[in-house]
């Protein structure tokens, strides 16, 4: 806290020195406030300060973008978004430091788009700016006209966040006993060895855009090893299971992947896909090590965007797949899901009208996303929206249902 | 010289210089003038920053800063434009490419910063108002000579210039206009003022040319105005830093720029 609150005076005394400098300073201040439809009680209030420091030159820029969020009364979090430095070259742009990276031309999912970590301390509700986390990286650029190929060494793993016990998005993993956890393996250590390493070509023509990657990474949800133990009833003289011990650990994964978008008759034809190799799934099958097993795994998006009456509509298809299927994997085989995107400006651009949605195909849930900004003035905007949950307990969406909310933004842009 | 078919904000405001004092003496009928219009000269290089004022009924304004390069290349003519305020936009930027091959529909992207994401959108939403202003991408853009049916109704002075008075009607009955009229300049073939008509037949809008200057030869506009006259809102359109004698290089008009921004 004391560290904030000095970097917060050093910020206020460095201003005029930054100006100075033509150090461009903009962001956002926002307040959000949700409560819940079941017991009102607030889901979240929370009050934003970004920041950033940006100064670009023909040879040099550098960015810093350090985020403060205030919870209720009494918590804060200090978050540096991004910190980094850029060179550039005749053809050649190097990035160097924190930074988010975003890949793919999906929306709302993350298929090829996995650099950068999620946070989903708050579920997929966040915007999608802020919902991936900045991962320590140096990022490679070589253009040759409108190709790219860009390759990402990371050196320092950066885990997916999840939300903590005593959140309104924690879900308990179930056990049919109480199990004990080891977190002994939890943590990657730093190192040449440990690093990550993505690539990518990207080929802007007028015909289509298209992106191929492939990465050798690390998967950023922790794999839950299960070693059980077994007694003997002394009555029935049957085993029975006296024990588990769960050891979270974090696995390679290597995938190759691809998308494209494109232009037809005013529709925009979009696709992503990619292919990962050796993730890891819970299994019931006893004689699986661990209650493990690792297959490969396919997700992938097909999206048509197009306007109707100055109504945009954005529409996707996702499949996830598991290759080589095994009976007694607790992940489903296939799991079908689609969005729904209707916006329209209207009153000038003021009053802008929004309906995203989620729908599972499988499990029959949906997370439904109205919301209405007015812009009071340029850069001043005011939010109402619901995240309205809905569907099948047992469904990625449907296991929220109590958490449906309503909501508002207030934010200042500068 | 490339047939302009741009349908983005820069390719509206270039006047070729090319002197026509010849052809206008001839008796031209309301589809030579309109091709005339259609057909001028423009220079291969341009880079600008536009202030956009938009002025509604209680005189409250909204301004957006965007800076603009355009480059033509022969057979696409290439622009990308960097919005500079207000807040909420900054740093975002557009690249547009627009084909001399009729037939082919304008390639546009769009980088969102806070994003981080270039997204390829379409070109076909031409009725949509630009940034909440007056000027439809339609109207920002050149009207392809053959969409519309022209008759030469009059010849009036205005601002001191002669002027033909062109009335067009669109063959496709759903356009958003029933008609326009438009002052085109005798001497320079210039639209100096244009009149848009709702559905209804009823005037909707006026556009006026408030100020152009000369830049090497071509006539470039400084100052244009648009009104609606139902809404009593209004847009203002001002260029300043025009430079047509840089060479922009090819590279400018790239993803890479897209996201780097300026």
């Amino acid at each position: 806290m004391k560290k904030l609150a000095l970097l917060i005076i050093l910020s206020l005394f460095a201003t005029p020195f930054l100006k100075a400098q033509n150090v461009e300073i903009s962001g956002f201040a926002r307040n959000y406030t949700g409560v819940l439809f079941d017991n009102g009680e607030f889901s979240i209030l929370q009050n934003t300060l970004n920041l950033n420091f940006e100064k670009t030159g023909n040879k040099v820029a550098f960015k810093v973008n350090p985020m403060v969020y205030t919870y209720n009364t009494d918590s804060i979090k200090f978050n540096m978004r991004e910190i980094y430095l850029d060179l550039y070259f005749n053809k050649i742009d190097i990035r160097i430091g924190k930074q988010q990276i975003v890949w793919g031309k999906a929306d709302g999912v993350f298929i090829t788009d996995i650099v950068s970590p999620l946070n989903l301390t708050e579920f997929l509700l966040p915007d999608f700016n802020e919902i991936r986390a900045g991962v320590y990286a140096a990022k490679f650029d070589y253009y040759i006209g409108n190709n790219t190929f860009e390759v990402i060494w990371i050196p320092v793993f950066t885990a997916l966040e999840t939300p903590s016990p005593g959140s309104i998005w924690f879900t308990q993993p179930t056990f049919p006993i109480q199990p004990t956890f080891d977190y002994s393996k939890r943590n990657v250590t730093a190192s040449l060895e440990n690093s990550e390493i993505f690539a990518k070509f990207t080929a802007i023509t007028s015909l289509v855009d298209v992106e191929l990657m492939g990465g050798y990474t690390w998967d950023d949800a922790p794999v839950l090893h299960m070693t059980k133990s077994f007694g003997m009833n002394p009555v029935t003289h049957l085993p029975y299971l006296s024990g588990i011990n769960v050891t979270p650990e974090y696995h390679r994964l290597t995938l190759g992947g691809g998308s494209f978008s494109s232009q037809i008759k005013g529709f925009i034809f979009r696709g992503e896909a990619a292919y990962y190799g050796g993730k890891y799934f819970l299994t019931e099958d006893m004689t699986a090590v661990d209650g493990l097993t690792e297959k490969d795994y396919l997700h992938y998006v097909v999206g048509l965007d197009f306007s109707v009456s100055s109504i945009l509509i954005s529409t996707q298809f996702i499949q996830e797949h598991i290759l080589d299927y095994e009976p007694g994997i607790l992940t489903k085989e296939t799991q079908n899901t689609m969005t729904f995107l209707a916006r329209a400006d209207v009153l000038r651009e003021t009053l802008h009208l929004e309906l995203f949605s989620y729908i599972g195909l499988t499990n029959e849930d949906a997370l439904i996303r109205p919301k209405i900004t007015y812009d009071i003035t340029d850069g001043f905007s005011v939010l109402l929206g619901a995240n309205i949950f809905v569907g099948d307990e047992a469904g990625r969406f449907g296991q929220y249902k109590d958490n449906s909310m309503i909501y508002t933004k207030i934010k200042y842009n500068f | 010289m490339k047939k302009i078919t741009t349908s983005f904000i820069t390719f509206g405001l270039i006047f070729g210089l090319a002197s026509n004092s010849e052809l206008s003496a001839q008796t031209l009928d309301g589809k030579q003038i309109i091709e005339k219009v259609y057909n001028r000269p423009t220079p291969p290089n341009q880079t600008s920053t536009l202030t956009m004022t938009l002025i509604n009924k209680s005189g409250e304004t909204r301004v957006r800063t965007i800076k603009q390069n355009t480059k033509d290349f022969g057979d696409v003519e290439k622009n990308i434009m960097f919005f500079i305020t207000p807040a909420d936009v900054k740093n975002t930027s557009f690249m547009n490419w627009t084909y001399t091959d009729a037939t082919k529909s304008d390639d546009q992207w769009i980088y969102l910063p806070a994003l981080k994401k270039t997204k390829r959108i379409s070109s076909e939403s031409k009725s949509d108002y630009f940034m909440g202003s007056d000027f439809t991408y339609d109207d920002l853009g050149d009207r392809k000579v053959e969409d519309d049916t022209h008759k030469l109704i009059g010849k009036e002075t205005l601002d001191g210039k002669e002027c033909y008075i062109v009335e067009s009607v669109s063959k496709d009955k759903s356009y958003m206009y029933s008609k326009t009229v438009t002052w085109v300049v005798k001497d320079h073939f210039i639209e100096l003022k244009k009149e848009f008509y709702d559905e209804e037949g009823e005037k909707l809008k006026v556009q006026h040319i408030k100020k152009y200057g000369d830049f090497d030869g071509f006539y470039i506009k400084i100052l244009e105005e648009m009104v609606n006259v139902q809404d009593k809102h209004s847009t203002s359109l001002f260029f300043e830093n025009i430079n047509i004698s840089v060479n922009l290089p090819e590279d400018l008009f790239t993803e890479r720029m897209l996201m780097r921004g300026i």
